[in-house]
């Protein structure tokens, strides 16, 4: 079995008309035996900017922690926070520093750009090849299943309710076809002037 | 090529006087793998390199059954799994051999269900040859038997027959490698130890019908929740003196709302 | 006692030879096949692409789906040359139960003798991944779905083959309306609506799936017989 999907996990992360959504499921796993079901991979970095964190759990949680300290340290610095791009770069450059022992791990980024808060996605791999898309990216364990509904039920210029049917749908569809993944999801919704957290409860199987 | 006794099931053919190159065909056989052990063949086959996509057949199960005071109840999850893929949350696991016999599903689908179709076969000419039904005892046997003379040629199941016969309730555990326990609980497949927790605990021999039925559903259920290869519908079998009968079918989900009180926050308008 | 290696480069002495001349048994030639079944029909999607069990692409013009009677198809995907060798042997069987019964054989039959057919290979399996799709003696549209050695499942909805993973979960949510608490109408499709949300599903997984591509086959199955149509997919 993959190292990558030894605690299992699944996320996504949707844009939409002056929103974006990002969502993870629930299962903290150790191979087939599930350990807890409310273990959400997504973490705020700050009101514009959420990242979720897909993959080995230790290394998520070792990653996200670097993360916020360097956030921090830019905070006292500059006076203000680090925007998605920013925390993109930030993140490819500390995951390519590991480039020969690399964190397993794939971390989508998603939030709103710049003042007039244009929605943006990005993701990488484990050794910090970026992606930056203006519709969907999914990572996780059952990416295959993601990718063809995601694929299907995207639409552009989504409003924030429509964006979180559509990735509340494509999550609990994707979920139900991945064994390592699922036992309920959390969606989250940046919108310039509020934050939207949603539990969907899921199957427990 | 080798040839399986079908007890002359197949009726001579067409091709009975056709050249000798299709005289198999109107025979069931299994083809083997040329130069090669069959228990080895996909194993080597698949582990090279530049291989393409192993054969990953459904597997991942959790069955269980008891014997008690009102006969015996037999339960099992219903999800079939490939890798970490779910290919089918609406698996029979419980297989009905004959109306008197009942078998359950552990390990490769197609084996239990394929060679517990045939051993229904040998039950029914059993029963017709000797004008009384098959113990399970022999059943088991003839099942036991089969899988035995088929070792190391890959097969993989772990499987429960029972049934109520002269002797009373009776309870068979058969595997692939001819293991034939008489027992009074068993428990099998990848999610076995969970649901042994559950049973062993609150199992007590002298229990009313719907009791026995919730313990082996209980037991199904909570290891369909720790073990993420189990899952979909619970499905409950009474075996009784007269034959066996499906009891229930119930979806892990609604029995997780159910357990919990869990009810939908914004219910639908319509 | 041995040193503990710092190293993560794997040691020469653990480097596997280099195998010459093997027999290899099996070609993974990819593809989707997919199917629906209506109240009283079946549709039937699968792409006419041939990959050479990499990046090539041998043929874009292999079809996938084969009739058996005229209430009944069988798709298969996976190689080729065990897809043609099962399609022969099942065409052989069924003219000879025609001929011996003096009537084709009905399609749940044919679903049981398919099982039957894979597991006979138990031991040295047909690489093919299959769909049974037809009209029962009913007139009920019905698919059974495969796995390679003959494990089988009668449902109204499956799909085999390489893009299987990115097309199940969708039919789930738009066929099986899964999650879904508001469905509109009785749940009723009429055949052109699945048609055209086939020919969706389909164009999806060739988006994503490098195996399926080209075109497809769209094939119609009620009591009137089988339709055939040709649909497009993308090339690259």
């Amino acid at each position: 079995m993959s190292i990558m999907a030894y605690n299992g996990g699944a996320c996504i992360v949707m844009t939409g008309k002056n929103c974006v959504a990002i969502a993870s499921d629930l299962r903290f796993g150790i191979q087939q035996q599930t350990i807890s079901n409310d273990y959400p991979k997504v973490y705020r970095v700050n009101d514009k900017c959420f990242i979720g964190i897909s993959g080995l759990v230790t290394d998520a949680q070792t990653l996200h922690q670097k993360i916020v300290f360097r956030h921090n340290l830019y905070k006292l610095r500059e006076e203000r926070d680090m925007s998605p791009k920013v925390v993109t770069n930030l993140i490819a450059n500390m995951l390519y520093e590991k480039r020969f022992g690399p964190y397993f791990t794939e971390p989508l980024i998603c939030g709103l750009e710049g003042p007039d808060n244009t929605p943006y996605i990005s993701g990488m791999d484990l050794i910090g090849a970026q992606v930056q898309t203006d519709d969907f990216l999914v990572v996780g364990t059952m990416t295959p299943a993601m990718y063809g509904v995601c694929e299907t039920l995207y639409k552009k210029d989504m409003n924030e309710d429509e964006l979180f049917e559509t990735i509340s749908q494509c999550m609990l569809a994707s979920l139900e076809r991945d064994a390592l993944s699922g036992w309920g999801a959390v969606v989250n919704i940046i919108t310039p002037t509020k934050l939207i957290t949603k539990k969907l409860i899921g199957r427990q199987d | 090529m080798i040839n399986i006794d079908f007890d002359s099931l197949e009726q001579p053919t067409l091709f009975d006087s056709l050249a000798s190159d299709v005289k198999y065909l109107d025979k069931p056989h299994f083809d083997l793998p040329p130069n090669s052990n069959p228990g080895d063949f996909l194993r080597e086959t698949f582990a090279h390199p530049n291989a393409p996509k192993p054969l990953e057949f459904a597997h991942g199960t959790t069955t269980l059954a008891f014997v008690y005071s009102g006969g015996i109840v037999v339960a099992v999850d219903s999800k079939s799994t490939q890798g970490p893929y779910v290919a089918s949350r609406s698996v029979k696991k419980v297989i009905e051999i004959t109306p008197t016999l009942l078998g359950t599903m552990a390990g490769g689908a197609a084996d239990c269900s394929f060679w517990e179709r045939e051993l229904g076969r040998r039950c029914r000419l059993y029963e017709l040859r000797n004008k009384e039904l098959i113990s399970v005892a022999a059943a088991s046997k003839i099942l036991a038997n089969i899988v035995y003379s088929y070792k190391g040629y890959g097969l993989s199941m772990g499987t429960m027959i029972t049934g109520w016969d002269k002797t009373g309730p009776q309870l068979y555990y058969v595997d692939n490698d001819g293991t034939r326990l008489h027992g009074q609980r068993f428990s099998c497949g990848s999610g076995s130890t969970y649901a042994y927790g559950v049973l062993d605990s609150g199992f007590k021999w002298e229990m009313n019908d719907e009791e026995a039925y919730e313990l082996g559903r209980r037991a199904v259920y909570h290891a369909t929740h720790r073990d993420s290869y189990s899952g979909g519908a619970i499905n409950v079998y009474h075996v009784q003196r007269n034959g066996w009968k499906k009891i229930s079918s119930d979806d892990c989900f609604e029995l997780y709302k159910k357990y919990y009180n869990i009810a939908p926050i914004n219910k639908p308008t319509n | 006692m041995e040193t503990l290696k710092l190293s993560a480069l794997p040691e020469q002495s653990k480097q596997q030879p280099i195998n010459h001349g093997r027999f290899e048994a099996y070609v993974d030639n990819g593809g989707t096949v997919m199917a629906v079944a209506g109240k009283d029909y079946c549709v039937i999607a699968g792409d006419t692409r041939m990959s050479d069990g990499g990046y090539g692409i041998q043929t874009r013009h292999y079809t996938k789906v084969f009739q058996l009677t005229n209430k009944c198809v069988l798709a298969t995907s996976g190689m080729q040359a065990d897809t043609i060798a099962l399609q022969k042997r099942l065409k052989l069987m069924l003219e000879t139960y025609q001929k011996e019964h003096g009537k084709p054989m009905s399609t749940p039959a044919i679903a049981q003798f398919l099982s039957n057919t894979l597991y006979y290979k138990r031991f040295f399996p047909y690489y093919t991944f299959n769909l049974v799709a037809g009209v029962d003696e009913k007139g009920e549209g019905w698919i059974w779905t495969y796995d390679a050695v003959g494990s089988h499942e009668r449902v109204k909805y499956s799909s085999q083959g390489s893009g299987n993973q990115l097309v199940i979960p969708l039919l789930d949510n738009q066929v099986a309306k899964r999650n879904q608490q508001i469905i509109q109408g009785n749940g009723d499709v009429s055949c052109d609506q699945v048609v055209s949300f086939v020919k969706d599903a389909i164009t999806s997984a060739g988006e994503r799936d490098i195996y399926t591509g080209d075109f497809a086959d769209i094939v119609v199955v009620d009591k009137d017989g089988v339709r055939w149509e040709k649909f497009e997919l993308k090339l690259d």
